[in-house]
């Protein structure tokens, strides 16, 4: 009898609630939020499991699932509807005892062993669905096979400033980890922990139910797991990655990461028709580009209409720009309606909103004196009313 | 569900052969993201039809390879769901297909096999978003023997109809004619009929035994002319737009960009569904100036674009100009290229700096994968 298992399968980190995204998170979970015009921040890492190889992801829900589960059904869009493996959404679950919800990523992984466990996985990647990239599991998990590993961490060059608020990984010329610091306020190295983990899976699970009996863990595999693993000089390696990739955690990084798209050099290589990044799509028509309408340096999806100018902006899935309106520097979330007159300046506005005539978001940074300019955010499903000024800074 | 949907995917006629040198009519693209069957499709999808048999003669690859297993539709149905009907190759093979009715005989196993009381035939060359339980409804409440799904014509257009009647008040057909000019208040058929599916297979039986294949001549408008047909008149108030040849297909495209057409046929509640191809955002470019335009996902533009219908993936060069002009899937115009009343079929590509001038009445037509 064939036996059915999977090498490798990952598991996906998507409960986080996203709490730096402020409203665009009040109701939603930071995966499901949108980006780059038709995807969710969620599709890279799926459309990056697919593309390497790797058909069986579970997907970690908790913080505010409903539209996530909702986004990811059956896993179809990202080929991820299989007879054996294919996408799983594993929310928390009462048990005949210790009823309790992801107390920490660790803790996730733990109480999903039973899923791992159905396919016989050799390596569990571990991932989280809240960074913009693209990349082949599969030379990190040859990589992991090469230096006989048993845990290796995806490691991206930073600059000092932002190995500050990182992770960071000291290796020796072997890329084995000989350090690894949360945070530090002296980095020692500029290698910082991209969140993407693979496990040699029978040694994670002996260091999950461990860490599950240690009273005083935090239940986190930065804090507590990978630092037991270097403790117990276990085989821990850095991969470097080369290439694009954005935590878009916060606003101002979520602004950055949309407007990195209209880089002509197109870092992240979205346009590779041979790694495609993946989402569920939605019935609209093209867009349609109205006589007077003025569209520069724009990334624009499917059934906009635009009467008005947009410049410099990305535009999502079913946004209408109203005559004499302009929308520059922004990122305009799906079905949203800019109407006549108002001005959309250097701003983030979520799905669904109205913006009504004549109102005015944000400004352009030269207009700010002082050092005091910042992007304007406008949660999901708001109605901006005629008139109305945000200004810079502002979230609404 | 009361109805059985069937939909013919050809035009038994060359006026399309242009666009159909390797595709079927129903594949044609149409509207940037589309092909032309998408909206009878989502049409019946939308009315909750959840059978649906298309008949396809010859070069279906195309078609097939759209509609898939039809789970873009909700179609991919344990009960029911979409169902291709190629060509049995019998002895008679080579003289079958040259009209709907003859066309209609490899739907019989198909039709017989439905449990459905009425089947609904449609045209993949008419394009509206309707909804087709009323008209259901205006069929069984006439008492009728088939029902004509049709617009009311207000005299001004050119082309002859294929398919023309006079009604009386209650909206029976009192005159019919072929190919023939339609005055202002005639009826001009859509290619869709709602019939009993009882009759319908009595129907291609018996017709087709004695060799006729026209749909509307030999069945419909003979059997009226003898008196023995009664047709109702179902009238789309709707936006329709017609692609019987190539000048209709080019003005039809262009049509897209008038907001109340647009309205009409894309409405939130009954989208209308296509394959979907996992494009990235179209991107304009610095120095791009777009006017007046459809345009899918997945084109990089940076030159000038008026009145035009751009599909999936097509790049627009530096300096290029285009006018008036229909630019299908993967086409590329090059940079300082100056097009005007031209459609450029899929995978094309027009060198730097080509000038090509077609008329809106005989546009320029570019085939697939050519290089200019």
């Amino acid at each position: 009898m064939i036996e059915r298992k999977k090498e490798c399968i990952a598991m996906l980190l998507a409960g986080g609630q996203g709490s730096r995204l402020y409203v665009l998170t009040q109701d939603t979970a930071k995966p499901a939020v949108p980006f780059g015009g038709k995807y969710r921040i969620i599709d890279f890492s799926l459309s990056n499991c697919v593309n390497s190889g790797i058909d069986t992801v579970g997907i970690l829900t908790q913080y505010q699932p409903l539209e996530l589960n909702d986004y990811i059904g059956n896993g179809q869009p990202w080929d991820l509807n299989r007879n054996f493996g294919g996408a799983h959404v594993l929310p928390p679950y009462t048990k005949t005892s210790n009823n309790q919800w992801y107390k920490g990523t660790a803790n996730a992984i733990y109480q999903n062993i039973p899923f791992i466990e159905r396919y016989q996985p050799e390596y569990v990647l571990i991932l989280s669905g809240d960074h913009i990239y693209k990349m082949d599991y599969h030379k990190m998990l040859q990589f992991h096979k090469e230096k006989g590993a048993e845990c290796t961490i995806a490691v991206i060059t930073v600059s000092p400033d932002d190995a500050r608020r990182m992770g960071i990984m000291s290796t020796d010329a072997n890329q084995a980890i000989t350090e690894f610091e949360e945070k530090p306020a002296n980095p020692k190295s500029n290698q910082a922990s991209m969140g993407v983990y693979i496990f040699t899976w029978d040694v994670l699970k002996q260091y999950l139910i461990a860490d599950e009996a240690d009273p005083g863990s935090e239940n986190d595999f930065g804090k507590n797991v990978i630092p037991a693993f270097l403790r117990d000089g276990r085989r821990l390696f850095a991969y470097p990655f080369e290439g694009y990739w954005k935590d878009v955690g916060t606003l101002g990084s979520l602004w950055d990461a949309n407007m990195d798209l209209l880089d002509p050099k197109d870092p992240l290589d979205i346009r590779n028709p041979r790694f495609k990044v993946y989402a569920r799509n939605y019935a609209s028509p093209s867009s349609m580009l109205a006589p007077g309408s003025k569209v520069t340096n724009s990334f624009v999806a499917e059934g906009c209409e635009i009467y008005g100018t947009v410049e410099n902006s990305v535009l999502y899935t079913g946004c209408v720009v109203e005559e004499g309106a302009s929308v520059v520097g922004a990122v305009v979330m799906p079905n949203t309606v800019v109407k006549r007159g108002s001005c959309v300046n250097y701003a983030i506005i979520g799905e669904q909103c109205v913006i009504e005539p004549g109102a005015t978001i944000g400004d352009r940074p030269e207009h700010c004196v002082g050092g005091e300019w910042d992007i304007s955010v406008v949660g999901h499903r708001r109605t901006i009313p005629s008139g109305a000024v945000i200004k810079p800074k502002e979230i609404v | 569900m009361k109805m059985t949907g069937i939909i013919f995917s050809e035009m038994y006629n060359d006026e399309l052969n242009a666009f159909t040198h390797d595709r079927n009519m129903a594949a044609i693209p149409f509207g940037g993201r589309y092909r032309l069957i998408d909206f009878t499709l989502s049409n019946m999808v939308n009315s909750g039809i959840t059978n649906v048999g298309v008949l396809a003669k010859q070069h279906y690859h195309s078609l097939m390879d759209h509609l898939a297993n039809a789970q873009e539709w909700d179609l991919n149905r344990k009960n029911g769901g979409l169902l291709l009907l190629p060509p049995f190759a019998t002895e008679s093979f080579s003289q079958m297909h040259r009209g709907k009715l003859d066309e209609l005989r490899n739907a019989l196993n198909y039709l017989q096999d439905a449990t459905t009381p009425y089947v609904l035939l449609a045209s993949a060359h008419v394009l509206c978003n309707m909804d087709y339980r009323p008209a259901l409804e205006s069929h069984i409440s006439s008492g009728c023997d088939i029902t004509v799904v049709a617009t009311k014509e207000d005299g001004t257009s050119t082309e002859p109809c294929t398919f023309v009647m006079l009604a009386d008040e209650s909206g029976r057909a009192t005159a019919c004619a072929l190919n023939y000019p339609a005055s202002a208040g005639s009826f001009s058929s859509m290619g869709t009929y709602i019939i009993s599916r009882e009759l319908l297979i009595q129907v291609i039986k018996e017709y087709t035994a004695q060799g006729a294949y026209d749909l509307e001549r030999d069945f419909i408008q003979r059997k009226f002319n003898q008196g023995r047909l009664s047709i109702n008149i179902y009238e789309c108030q709707d936006e329709v737009l017609r692609v019987r040849n190539v000048a209709e297909y080019f003005h039809s495209n262009l049509m897209l960009t008038d907001a109340r057409v647009r309205k009409s046929l894309f409405q939130a509640d009954s989208p209308i569904y296509t394959r979907v191809n996992d494009e990235v955002p179209t991107y304009y470019g610095m120095d791009c100036s777009v006017s007046g335009c459809i345009i899918a996902d997945g084109c990089i533009i940076d030159g000038t674009a008026e009145n035009c219908v751009l599909s999936r993936g097509v790049r627009i060069g530096k300096g290029a100009v285009i006018r008036d002009c229909i630019i299908m899937q993967g086409s590329v115009v090059g940079e300082g290229a100056v097009l005007e009343n031209v459609i450029v079929d899929k995978w094309a590509t027009i060198s730097a700096g080509t000038e090509l001038k077609g008329l809106a009445s005989a546009p320029v037509i570019i085939r697939k994968g050519v290089t200019v």
